[in-house]
């Protein structure tokens, strides 16, 4: 069996805020004001993070990973295929893995099947699909009715699906995509389809949707106590149900992780960047301040009754990732690992042996983290860390899932 | 008062009932029954002391059962026509609050014939330009993980007000109270989210179809559907006195100034 296998992810912050922009009272999303932005500054900094994307794709990262985000200083990707579409031109060997486009803002899916077709033609085979509901904060930027977002974004994913692998043109009477004529040019390279992924938080029903499909679940929280175990455990239980099997590659997980010489280096060169991440780019998602807008009433897609499940568990007022306050409670919610190549190493290698799980997605970039650490940060992951990731858990995963041939899961489809 | 499921078209709809006299249909806004509370206000109890009230919970709300189908208000109208049938329903009071009196509008509009007389409070539904409707979604999302102050300062005159607390506690509220609000919001979500914003563009130009008597009450400080739509209403109905402004009231007169709102209705339907 193949050994863990390590993506570069990018989000690209918008790092030129001011240092008291957290005493502003703005959010960091939907209406961060964009007067902020400085085109002074800007100028280039698209080009800094493609190419340390495209450094990930020489140092032998297994893919670089986008997603999409809008109004937002978190992520500047309203559209991660214009990234993905320069990768393909700036990298040869890493996957491409767009995680994902937000289906139910796309007036038709089958812009998305396109544009991925393209991608999988432009990169020789490389991309990785992903497919996302969006949350809280685009049903604010794009006026997304939340109550059929779920329903909406399957019958999407599907027709896309459907739209790779079905001589066109066909119809698809679909509830909410009607279209006579479907019949895309270009198709996608691989076949059948290039790998689906879907990222989830560990609701049940998304975790069904994606095992009857047979796709890759992709677990999209950055805190890795007990949760993520719990939901490798539920996933593959979820998978024996329908008649699957669970392997690693079946699961990914997104990581922070900043490695230097020594533990005290590490945190030194990565700690403004943290805290500007923390504060700013998570303020109106993971934070308390600037009000949360990825979970709440005011965005109700999901089913009356798991939201009744859901608030008997709720505590108003917890803590979340953007809220901790120093040092110790950040390193505490085993959020970002921090640390020289032995410390990074020991407890990457951890959570792999607890987790399980084969596909790491990590951020090497933080806020505001000036590009000669970021890239320093990917190097030295790569020379330090990597090997004996892959080595020990080439071992472990040959050892736990003897006979699993993923060559014929839908997810190991190779071109 | 007593509470009962309907049958319709394979759907139930949960509804209660209180009083005796004529019919009077309530549509339920946010600081409403089956929104927020289980049973009846004040104010319901008020117009129940001379008319029969009926008051059903909209798809979803309540223990009505939800309806995938509804994508915009028309689907609402349609409901309304279905359920009027199986209450054998066929010339009634209208009363209707915030979305409830846009759905009381629309049912108006197309038809006249079955409204004896029609009561809109602070309703949604018209498009004005320049007075946007608030955003009661992003205003339903927490800040600092748990104060909803906006959202009360939109639905009632002040956030501090005791009713308002109430209603919308900061924190978390009774379970079952959490539950109501949220089937409130995603009814709302599926009609009033998708641009057009809470109304319905061609409404405007469809009110001079209704008949009735109409009356339009707003409080002075609503911050959830600015007053000139009531103004709007008001002008655009053609049987409809001046807007009746609550002094002192929000968008939720009908529990912030419940004796007055109320005595201004009943007079109206008894009229």
């Amino acid at each position: 069996m193949q050994p863990v296998q390590l993506f570069c992810w990018h989000f690209m912050a918008y790092p030129y805020l001011d240092k008291d922009f957290d005493k502003s009272g703005h959010s960091g999303w939907v209406t961060v004001p964009n007067k902020l932005w400085d085109n002074n500054q800007a100028r280039g900094l698209y080009q800094e993070y493609i190419d340390q994307l495209a450094l990930a794709d020489e140092l032998g990262f297994d893919g670089m990973v986008l997603n999409e985000h809008h109004q937002n200083i978190y992520g500047l990707m309203p559209s991660p295929n214009i990234i993905a579409s320069a990768l393909t031109q700036r990298s040869v060997r890493g996957k491409i893995v767009v995680l994902g486009n937000l289906l139910p803002l796309h007036l038709n899916p089958m812009r998305v099947a396109e544009e991925y077709a393209m991608l999988d033609q432009m990169s020789n085979g490389r991309l990785i699909a992903g497919f996302a509901p969006g949350g809280g904060p685009e049903t604010f930027n794009y006026d997304i009715p939340s109550a059929n977002t779920r329903e909406k974004f399957w019958e999407a994913a599907d027709l896309i699906r459907r739209s790779w692998t079905e001589d066109g043109p066909f119809a698809h009477e679909g509830r909410y995509f009607p279209l006579r004529y479907v019949n895309l040019w270009p198709k996608p390279l691989q076949k059948p389809f290039p790998p689906i992924w879907i990222p989830g938080s560990r609701s049940p029903s998304t975790m069904i949707e994606v095992a009857k499909r047979g796709y890759c679940y992709f677990l999209s929280s950055r805190s890795h106590g007990g949760e993520t175990h719990r939901a490798q455990q539920e996933f593959a239980k979820v998978l024996e149900d329908h008649g699957d099997q669970y392997h690693p590659f079946r699961f990914g997980i997104l990581m922070s992780v900043y490695v230097a010489d020594t533990d005290q280096q590490a945190r030194e060169e990565c700690e403004e960047g943290v805290w500007y991440f923390l504060k700013n780019c998570l303020k109106g998602h993971l934070r308390k301040e600037g009000r949360q807008l990825t979970y709440g009433p005011g965005v109700p897609y999901i089913p009356t009754a798991a939201w009744r499940e859901y608030m008997k568990g709720y505590k108003p007022g917890r803590k979340l990732l953007g809220d901790v306050e120093n040092w110790e409670e950040l390193e505490a919610s085993q959020s970002i690992i921090v640390g020289s190549p032995e410390t990074v190493t020991h407890r990457i290698r951890d959570l792999i042996e607890r987790a399980k799980v084969g596909n790491l997605l990590i951020q090497f970039q933080f806020g505001n983290m000036k590009d000669h650490l970021a890239r320093k940060n990917m190097k030295l992951f790569a020379e330090k860390v990597a090997p004996a990731l892959r080595h020990d858990s080439q071992i472990q995963f040959t050892k736990e899932f003897p006979g699993i041939d993923i060559g014929q899961s839908a997810q190991a489809v190779q071109q | 008062m007593s509470g009962r499921s309907l049958e319709v078209n394979g759907k139930k709809v949960w509804l209660l009932e209180n009083g005796s006299g004529a019919p009077l249909l309530y549509l339920h806004g946010y600081a409403d029954v089956h929104a927020v509370s289980e049973s009846w206000l004040p104010f319901h109890e008020q117009l129940a002391k001379n008319a029969s009230v009926i008051a059903p919970a909209h798809p979803g709300c309540a223990l009505s059962d939800e309806n995938k189908d509804i994508d915009i208000i028309e689907d609402v109208v349609f409901h309304y026509l279905e359920v009027l049938d199986a209450l054998k329903l066929d010339k009634f009071d209208l009363v209707g609050h915030c979305l409830g009196g846009w759905i009381a509008a629309e049912l108006a509009a197309r038809h006249p014939e079955k409204i004896r007389k029609l009561v809109l409070i602070g309703a949604s539904g018209l498009f004005v330009e320049g007075a946007l409707i608030g955003d009661i979604f992003m205003n339903a999302q927490p800040e600092f993980g748990s104060s909803y102050a906006t959202l009360r300062e939109m639905l009632f005159a002040s956030a501090t007000q005791p009713n308002a607390l109430e209603m919308f506690p900061d924190g978390k509220g009774e379970l079952e109270d959490e539950v109501r609000r949220y089937q409130m919001l995603r009814l709302s979500s599926r009609i009033g989210f998708k641009p057009p914003y809470f109304y319905n563009r061609p409404l405007r130009n469809r009110l001079h179809r209704i008949t009735s008597p109409a009356l339009v009450i707003w409080g002075e400080k609503d911050g959830f559907v600015p007053r000139s739509h009531g103004e709007t209403y008001a002008k655009l109905i053609p049987n409809s006195g001046d807007l009746k402004v609550i002094a002192g009231a929000g968008h939720s007169a009908h529990v912030e100034k419940a004796e007055e709102t109320a005595k201004l209705v009943t007079d109206f339907l008894a009229k």
